[in-house]
């Protein structure tokens, strides 16, 4: 395993494309929580219709809320992190060195291991984001003395496994397509509008199966904010799916890496 | 298997029945063959005749529909993979990094060569001067020594190399065989596709000839070149010299520009001492008579012609 991540730092650390993205994402996740946090809440607490409802609610950016919150706003921004793993894959075939790779003595499931590698040290990266952006805004914001600053941190081992399984989906289409182009507009475009719209399609006339949707399995892993809504039963109801979405996503994660895997095997390349 | 100096030579890949196909378009009918351990190994054809899908099979690139292949006597690994040098197809290098630091890249995946083997494979291919410079900027010709540099590293014992002399200069092409007939001595196993026929009679000990994915001839050049006796003689007076030979053989030629007259037997059948006594007892007295070796090209031609 050293070996590969050896390989892999190999490769992207005189990569400038490859810091460039690392270097807006880290600052586009502490950069977007803050905006939501003042055009999004604090603007909204001052409104005549929202406010009064608001302030009858914690606010969603002290503990332990707060791990939750910026969990779902740095979840909508996972096309950010999908651009670098998109660019893993299909800058090997763009050069060829996935087969370079092979015949210097890689197996293809070296390959494929290297990649799941790269991934999860991305994962990693965006969670420590989060998570750092998420203490700060809750300690600036928290006063209430003897506060468990850790209560709701379960959020962030979902926010991994979330942002894990979104990832791996982009990372199975760039397989599949194999262009950075192709494979970055695809995924873009069934980020939004394509799956929100088959979703939305699902609740209205197939009794929400829209939930077994390959983003939409771990998206309900972290419901959104109670003050996004005013529908409380909605509210609930997927705050209540959330754990046996964990079991869902799991799931979804081994038959994406087994597609991953087995094409990878199988086919020329 | 008996070397043709005597010595026991053993197979470093043996190709059993390859097949492959892609779509309607058959690449590859089970084409069979041994690569003897020491020798230079040319697999000869034209464009489309299957050298590449060959030795992509044999790397691991792509998979063949039947039959089988042994490296060493074992089936393919990545282990083995990373004791043999190999070009395939082109360079296939990460365009944002130096020559450096994709021979790092080479050296990490198959654990071949340390820093100093980068830097001597570097000035072996005369790349060190611009060992610093990324891979997009070199031109075809530096783009492809340094895909012969990473085949080299380390030093293995094995080296695949797919038209090795694409892109280069005449002086780069000139380097490169005195490169591998320098490997050949040193008893590296060299496999080289190529349609430079000329290159490949000049350093390669054995041959396979492909055409449209069938195999239609392998074996040590000599008997590869050699399917007849081709004998080539001279004396002062040319159409008296043929006119005695046709005695012997009913396929004589008379080349009146070249002063000679040629003509075939079956291979192996040609006794220069019997025909230079047979002619001086017709009243002929030689002053030219060579068994003469067939160009590659010339029996390339003879075999991929239909």
């Amino acid at each position: 395993m050293s070996g590969l991540l050896r390989t892999e730092w190999l490769k992207v650390k005189k990569y400038p494309a490859f810091w460039w993205m690392i270097g807006i994402l880290a600052i586009s996740y502490p950069g977007m929580n803050y905006l939501l946090y003042v055009n999004g809440y604090k603007d909204q607490l001052n409104s005549k219709t929202m406010g009064p409802v608001l302030r009858m609610l914690p606010n969603p950016f002290t503990f332990p809320d707060v791990w939750q919150t910026v969990a779902f706003i740095s979840s909508i921004f996972v096309f950010l992190p999908s651009v670098v793993v998109i660019m893993f894959i299909t800058n090997e075939y763009a050069y060829k060195t996935h087969r370079q790779n092979i015949i210097d003595g890689w197996s293809r499931k070296n390959f494929m291991m290297a990649k799941m590698v790269d991934l999860l040290i991305v994962c990693l990266f965006a969670t420590i984001l989060y998570a750092i952006t998420a203490f700060i805004i809750g300690s600036v914001n928290t006063t209430a003395p003897g506060r468990n600053v850790w209560e709701g941190n379960q959020f962030i081992a979902l926010f991994f496994l979330q942002i894990f399984s979104q990832l791996s989906i982009a990372l199975l289409i760039a397989l599949l397509v194999r262009k950075a182009f192709l494979a970055l507009g695809m995924f873009l475009f069934y980020y939004f509008p394509g799956e929100p719209l088959l979703v939305a399609l699902g609740k209205k006339y197939a009794n929400d199966a829209g939930e077994f949707l390959p983003l939409e399995v771990s998206d309900r892993l972290i419901p959104f904010p109670r003050w996004f809504t005013r529908k409380e039963e909605e509210w609930k109801a997927l705050v209540e799916q959330s754990d046996i979405h964990i079991l869902y996503t799991f799931i979804l994660l081994a038959v994406t890496w087994a597609i991953c895997f087995w094409m990878n095997k199988k086919r020329d390349l | 298997m008996e070397g043709s100096e005597g010595k026991i030579m053993s197979q470093v890949l043996s190709l059993s029945n390859i097949s492959k196909s892609f779509g309607k378009v058959r690449a590859l009918k089970a084409v069979s063959f041994d690569v003897p351990e020491g020798s230079v190994f040319g697999i000869l054809g034209p464009n489309g005749s299957g050298k590449t899908t060959l030795l992509s099979i044999v790397l691991d690139v792509l998979k063949a529909n039947n039959g089988n292949f042994l490296w060493f006597g074992q089936p393919g690994s990545p282990a083995q993979r990373k004791k043999i040098g190999s070009l395939l197809e082109g360079p296939n290098f990460y365009h944002y990094l130096s020559a450096i630091d994709n021979l790092k890249v080479t050296q990490s995946i198959s654990g071949r060569g340390s820093k100093e083997d980068i830097d001597n494979v570097l000035k072996k291919v005369k790349l060190y001067e611009r060992r610093k410079s990324r891979f997009k900027t070199y031109s075809l010709g530096m783009k492809q020594r340094l895909a012969i540099a990473a085949a080299l590293l380390g030093d293995p014992r094995v080296l695949v190399l797919d038209e090795p002399t694409n892109g280069l200069d005449p002086v780069g092409i000139a380097e490169i065989r005195e490169l591998i007939i320098e490997l050949r001595k040193s008893g590296h196993t060299i496999i080289i596709a190529s349609h430079l026929l000329d290159e490949v009679e000049r350093v390669c000990t054995h041959v396979a000839i492909l055409k449209t994915g069938e195999l239609l001839t392998t074996g040590e050049v000599n008997e590869v070149l050699q399917d007849e006796d081709v004998v080539e003689l001279s004396a002062a007076d040319l159409q008296a010299l043929a006119e005695v030979l046709r005695k012997f053989s009913n396929n004589v030629t008379v080349n009146s520009s070249a002063g000679t007259v040629q003509f075939s037997l079956p291979k192996g059948t040609a006794r220069l001492e019997d025909i230079n006594t047979f002619c001086f007892n017709n009243g002929v007295v030689l002053k030219h008579l060579l068994l003469k070796k067939k160009r590659l090209e010339t029996r390339f031609f003879e075999l991929t012609n239909d």
